[in-house]
């Protein structure tokens, strides 16, 4: 090698060490930010993007710009259900982070999130002043043992959504939706349109659309999946056995036989653009009711403003059918101080003043979901985008109204109901089977939880 | 050493510089390695022993890890989604790297002339292997669909009516021969999905062997040609012999990577209905016990499963090895 190529061990070590001393003097620094000094600095982590992350944004500077003691520093984060978790295990979460509802029993249980009942309190919250689908997602524990662990900040309830040009052209009376399943597979019935080779080309309902809530079709038919008292899986209850006995029912009317029938819907739902497009199913015209949350009402106002829908209870079996306290399924946010926050009371006076009336309702408005409170005010009912506001409301004030099963197994419950509910869809597996294989697994799943509960903590 | 007066002795006084010269290497090639020395001891032995710790503890990663022995090991004994994704898996490398092994030798052979239009190949091969793996397969995963797919496009262009189109990531073939009395064979499309996906990007291999093909010596081909060994002979005979050692290296290489596929199938089958459970892969399971479940104990346990039987099958390999590979000699 020439004496020119050769690099002295010298040369390198200033190389590294001009290196080094260029990254101290040029290198990135902390997130300052001049008007956090003197103040607490909550750091909160959300996943929203978009409208729905700027609304939460100008909450935030609001906060900010009204008082002088704290500071809140916004992270829009991605997959934050699993970002959190390696947080609060590693030691450095944030003050305060947006969690999905689902989230909320596993962290609670396993002391991932504080107990809000006395930083409420001394916020002067409580948890009356929810609505009582509401509250049932902020707490966990029955009875005396109900302890409140997150607080809503945007709240929805599942409806059934509805184009009424298509109910208009299929000779059915848009506004009078079906109230219930019969009602709801003769409107199908009518509303399903194929072209001159067979395919189809607009169903009246689909349970695989938008395919999130496999597991809920039961509740609809008068049972639930899980009881959280008895910490028992309840998808053996015949119910059940009805609700998807009607879901394979309406599989099998897309062919002459099963193959078929599985074949032409796969085919059909593979011409489904994504969710948050334009060519969303629903917003498309392919499919005319669908299972869905209010914020269905702002993508309505993006992609097709001039869809006529309405928005109505999702029907119920004749025989659970109850006017006065319709069924739906409680979708929320969730605001939870973590395990190892550095400033839980400055990330309590944030989340309390999130819920002041005024914001709460501004931010519902931006993701055109119901207000959690218990009243809303007028401004806001008459602001609001969504035609089936009311309905909605009246969906969280019922009695029936449901929330996401409050058990650590749920995770692993929801994955296998997803992929047996699949198989169900594509007819390659009866509803009998399925069910007993659920019911075996999920009770399985609790009681190995339950296993793991008394081994750590003795009850 | 010293002389009676203590002072050190000439021997003793050459040797001791010696030392010190050899001892200030020694120190100095661990300070040039430190780093690694530092970074694998943190990133790689500490994790693998904590995770072999973890793997006998009930751990959720929000509680403290507590002690349960082998209880994790014996749960995945009776786990029928742990032996489904276990199928999957070495159904999926049981196709594969025969498949990308022979495809690749197939290019390299092709590619390994000096026609200009070879190398423009070869760089067409290779430039997949460029592109994100994630970006692949959603490209893939539009590639397929049912409806407005390429593939089943071409199969439309071809005169195959769109309802005998199919459901490649999520559908099965139904196969002439019946497995029952009533019951049809069928054979689940997504692994033939994935595999055709993973073939788009075996540039790095083919480029490895036409690397170890141009390094056959030509003489040997002339002999051979001689000896009136025709393309075929001469590449069992000759070619492939003489690169063995490569295609050990590549296979093993292939088979690890193999065994821990993860992101293709993950966009791929994993929809907003659900898992496929056709598509249900060894590492993604791995990831939802970690992860989603919260059961990073039993996901540990899983994880040193898979080093096992990856340890084992490489060790497999180089036992087989010593009768088909052949090593030049310096």
């Amino acid at each position: 090698m020439s004496k020119a190529a050769d690099i002295s061990r010298r040369a390198v070590l200033g190389a590294m060490g001009a290196a080094a001393a260029g990254f101290v003097a040029f290198g990135p620094r902390g997130a300052g930010d001049e008007r956090a000094k003197g103040r607490t600095v909550v750091d909160y982590w959300e996943k929203w993007t978009g409208h729905e992350g700027r609304a939460m944004q100008q909450a935030v500077d609001e906060f900010n710009s009204g008082q002088r003691e704290v500071f809140v520093r916004y992270f829009v984060t991605g997959n934050i259900g699993q970002k959190a978790l390696i947080a609060i295990a590693g030691g450095t979460p944030p003050d305060l982070i947006g969690l999905w509802n689902f989230n909320v029993p596993a962290y609670a249980q396993s002391g991932a999130i504080l107990r809000l009942d006395d930083l409420a309190a001394a916020e002067g919250m409580r948890l009356d002043q929810y609505r009582r689908g509401v509250q049932e997602v902020m707490t966990v524990g029955r009875g005396s043992e109900r302890k409140w662990y997150g607080v809503v900040n945007t709240a929805g309830t599942l409806g059934m959504f509805y184009n009424k040009r298509q109910f208009r052209e299929a000779g059915l009376d848009p506004e009078r939706p079906p109230r219930t399943i019969e009602e709801l597979e003769a409107a199908h019935a009518r509303l399903t349109k194929r072209d001159g080779q067979g395919g189809i080309v607009q169903t009246g309902f689909l349970h695989g659309e938008p395919g999130w809530w496999s597991w809920l079709w039961g509740y609809h038919f008068g049972a639930g999946i899980y009881d959280e008292e008895a910490d028992r899986a309840t998808i053996d209850r015949p119910e059940h056995a009805a609700a998807y006995a009607w879901l394979q029912r309406t599989v099998r009317g897309f062919g002459r036989n099963d193959k078929e029938a599985a074949d032409a819907l796969q085919l059909f739902r593979d011409g489904f653009g994504n969710y948050n497009t334009p060519q969303n199913a629903f917003l498309a015209g392919k499919v005319a009711m669908e299972l869905q949350g209010p914020w269905l009402a702002n993508m309505v106002e993006e992609f097709a403003p001039d869809l006529d829908y309405g928005v109505a209870p999702m029907p119920c079996a004749a025989a659970a059918y109850d006017a006065a306290n319709p069924v739906a399924l409680v979708d929320t946010d969730v605001l939870c101080i973590p395990r190892g926050a550095k400033n839980p009371q400055a990330a309590m006076k944030f989340i309390a003043f999130t819920q002041r009336q005024e914001i709460t309702e501004r931010l519902a408005l931006a993701h055109c979901k119901i207000c959690p409170l218990l009243k809303a005010s007028e401004g806001f009912i008459k602001a609001h985008r969504n035609r089936g506001l009311a309905v909605h409301n009246a969906l969280a004030d019922s009695a029936r109204a449901f929330v996401v099963p409050k058990t650590r197994a749920w995770p692993e419950i929801k994955d296998d109901f997803d992929a047996r509910v699949r198989d169900m869809m594509k007819l390659e597996l009866g509803v009998e089977d399925a069910l007993t294989g659920l019911q075996r697994r999920s009770q399985a799943s609790i009681d190995l939880r339950r296993a793991e509960r008394l081994r750590r903590y003795g009850a | 050493m010293s002389d009676a007066s203590g002072r050190p002795s000439a021997q003793g006084g050459a040797r001791a510089p010696r030392m010190h010269r050899r001892l200030g290497r020694s120190l100095a090639g661990v300070a040039w390695t430190s780093p690694w020395l530092v970074g694998g001891t943190a990133f790689i032995l500490l994790p693998m022993a904590l995770s072999l710790y973890f793997s006998l503890t009930d751990f959720s990663l929000l509680e403290p890890p507590m002690w349960i022995g082998g209880e994790n090991y014996r749960r995945l004994w009776s786990d029928p989604r742990f032996w489904l994704s276990v199928k999957n898996t070495l159904l999926f490398a049981a196709v594969f790297i025969p498949l990308a092994t022979a495809l690749s030798l197939l290019l390299a052979v092709a590619l390994s002339g000096r026609l200009r239009v070879a190398k423009f190949v070869q760089a067409c091969v290779f430039i997949p292997t460029l592109v994100p793996m994630v970006a692949t397969a959603v490209v893939f995963s539009w590639l397929f669909n049912a409806k407005y797919g390429l593939v089943n496009q071409l199969l439309g262009a071809v005169g195959v009516a769109e309802r005998h189109w199919p459901n490649w990531l999520s559908g099965s073939m139904t196969l002439p021969w019946k497995v029952g009395p009533e019951e049809q064979a069928s054979l689940p499309l997504a692994v033939p999905a994935l595999v055709f996906l993973s073939l788009w990007s075996i540039g790095q291999q083919v480029v490895v062997y036409i690397a170890a093909v141009n390094e056959v010596p030509t003489e040997l081909h002339e002999a051979a040609r001689l000896d009136g060994m025709g393309p075929v002979g001469r590449f069992f005979r000759v070619t492939l012999p003489m690169i063995s050692p490569v295609v050990l290296f590549n296979v093993i290489v292939l088979t690890i990577n193999t065994l821990q596929v993860f992101a293709q199938p993950y966009i791929l089958f994993r929809t907003k209905d659900g898992q496929n459970d056709d598509g249900l892969f060894y590492t993604m399971y791995l990831y939802d016990n970690a992860f989603v479940y919260q059961k990073m104990g039993y996901a540990s346990a899983m994880a040193w499963i898979q080093l096992l039987v990856v340890l084992i099958l490489t060790g497999m390999m180089w036992w087989v090895s010593r009768r088909f590979v052949h090593y030049r000699a310096a």
